[in-house]
């Protein structure tokens, strides 16, 4: 899958004998940046009271964003506010980067969806003992089980728990690989069925170039409203 | 989700004997892991500091201040709308004081002017009443007057006729009494 494959661009750089060089992913997580970047910029540049629709699309953003927080984890949460702004806006913009043609798309890479992913896991359960010390174990216990079934639970919650930082990076980078395997499949299909049958297949992407913006955007969503779900968790304790 | 993944990897074997170049998933080789992680932290890094200090407080600035001024504005047409309401009440007042005003100087011209035709009528009907009883007193000397004379022409005519039917003078004084005797009889009838 030549889509997914990284390459070195430029010279190669070494720290301490890690191969850090700059890549086409890395080139893509900074014309990410750059856009939303670029984006809310021109976004807050002017600051009308009757919006023009780069800093009305801005706005948007920010209030619904800050209604999914409000929604999910509370007013406790307001302080994670930019990061979460962050991360659902670095997710979506490398999403729909990735849906251009001859683009890479950086969260289809398992490796940085894990990173995030653990990054949000760690920093969660900090939260959740610096806000509730040892009574943030209480979350593998929960409230109203009959005492018989209470161990079963309790492992249970714990490897749920552990597994958050997996079910989160796999989601979003299984989601990401699936679909753009599926419109380099049937774009495969369109070229070896040639102009008799290759119609039907080039249908088929079309629609699919739909779904995947659709899942791109949805993904992002996710990936932010469960940040939010595990805050919520680490913040208000009662389970 | 299971019924996908086998027609992904079912596809994935056909994609892959057609274009047999291409092999494998670059995503689980570590070559470049290290790159990865350090250029997202990197530019998450910048990506969020940028937005956390100076992208979002602007944005968070621009909505207070438009809320701030629609709150505002909304006060402000409630205050001009309870004045106009005011107003308003003050106008209607105005209004029907100024009814009543003119009902009341209506009233009273009515009631003055009802007054002056009465006296006016009271006293003209005094004075037609004082010609009239004038023309009668008039009328009835008038009459009074008349029958003497009426007698003495009555008379005459009486002595004439006799006189020339028979020839002869008759005594006047007879004849007088005569006709004042028909004339007090037949009085009634004229007068």
């Amino acid at each position: 899958m030549q889509q997914f494959s990284v390459h070195k661009i430029g010279p190669e750089i070494q720290i301490a004998g890690i191969d850090l060089s700059f890549t086409n992913a890395s080139l893509f997580m900074v014309i990410s940046a750059s856009i939303i970047m670029l984006f809310l910029f021109i976004g807050t540049k002017e600051k009308k009271i009757i919006p023009n629709k780069i800093q009305l699309i801005a706005e948007m953003f920010y209030t619904f964003v800050a209604k999914m927080i409000s929604d999910t984890a509370g007013s406790k949460a307001k302080p994670y506010f930019p990061f979460i702004f962050s991360l659902f806006m670095f997710v979506l913009f490398c999403n729909m980067v990735g849906m251009l043609p001859y683009s890479f798309t950086v969260t289809s890479h398992i490796i940085v969806t894990l990173i995030m992913a653990v990054f949000i896991f760690i920093a969660v359960t900090i939260i959740g003992f610096a806000k509730h010390g040892l009574k943030y174990l209480s979350i593998f216990v929960p409230s109203g089980v009959p005492v018989v079934l209470l161990p079963l639970i309790t492992i249970i919650e714990i490897i749920s728990y552990l597994s958050r930082p997996v079910s989160l990076s796999v989601r979003l980078f299984a989601n990401m690989m699936a679909g753009h395997t599926m419109l380099k499949v049937f774009g495969g299909f369109v070229i070896s069925l040639g102009l008799l049958g290759g119609w039907l297949p080039l249908g088929f992407s079309i629609a699919l170039t739909g779904l995947e913006i659709l899942v791109a955007f949805l993904q992002a969503y996710v990936f932010a409203i469960l940040t939010c779900i595990y805050l919520n968790d680490a913040l208000n304790l009662h389970h | 989700m299971g019924k996908y993944f086998n027609f992904i990897i079912a596809l994935f074997a056909i994609q892959n004997n057609l274009f047999a170049a291409e092999v494998g998933m670059p995503q689980l080789d570590p070559k470049y892991w290290a790159s990865q992680a350090f250029w997202l932290t990197l530019v998450f890094s910048i990506l969020y500091i940028s937005i956390a200090k100076f992208y979002l407080p602007k944005i968070k600035n621009n909505l207070d201040n438009r809320e701030n001024r629609i709150k505002d504005d909304l006060e402000d047409a409630n205050k001009f709308k309870e004045l106009s309401e005011s107003k308003l009440k003050q106008y209607k007042k105005i209004l029907e004081d100024a009814k009543k005003e003119v009902m009341k100087i209506h009233l009273e011209s009515k009631n003055t002017l009802d007054k002056e035709i009465k006296k006016k009528k009271e006293t003209i009907e005094k004075e037609i009443e004082k010609e009239i009883e004038k023309a009668q007193k008039d009328i009835s000397d008038i009459k009074k007057n008349s029958i003497t004379d009426i007698q003495k022409i009555s008379e005459n005519i009486a002595s004439n006729i006799i006189e020339s039917i028979s020839g002869d003078k008759l005594n006047e004084s007879s004849i007088k009494a005569t006709v004042e005797d028909v004339s007090k009889k037949n009085l009634g009838k004229y007068l």
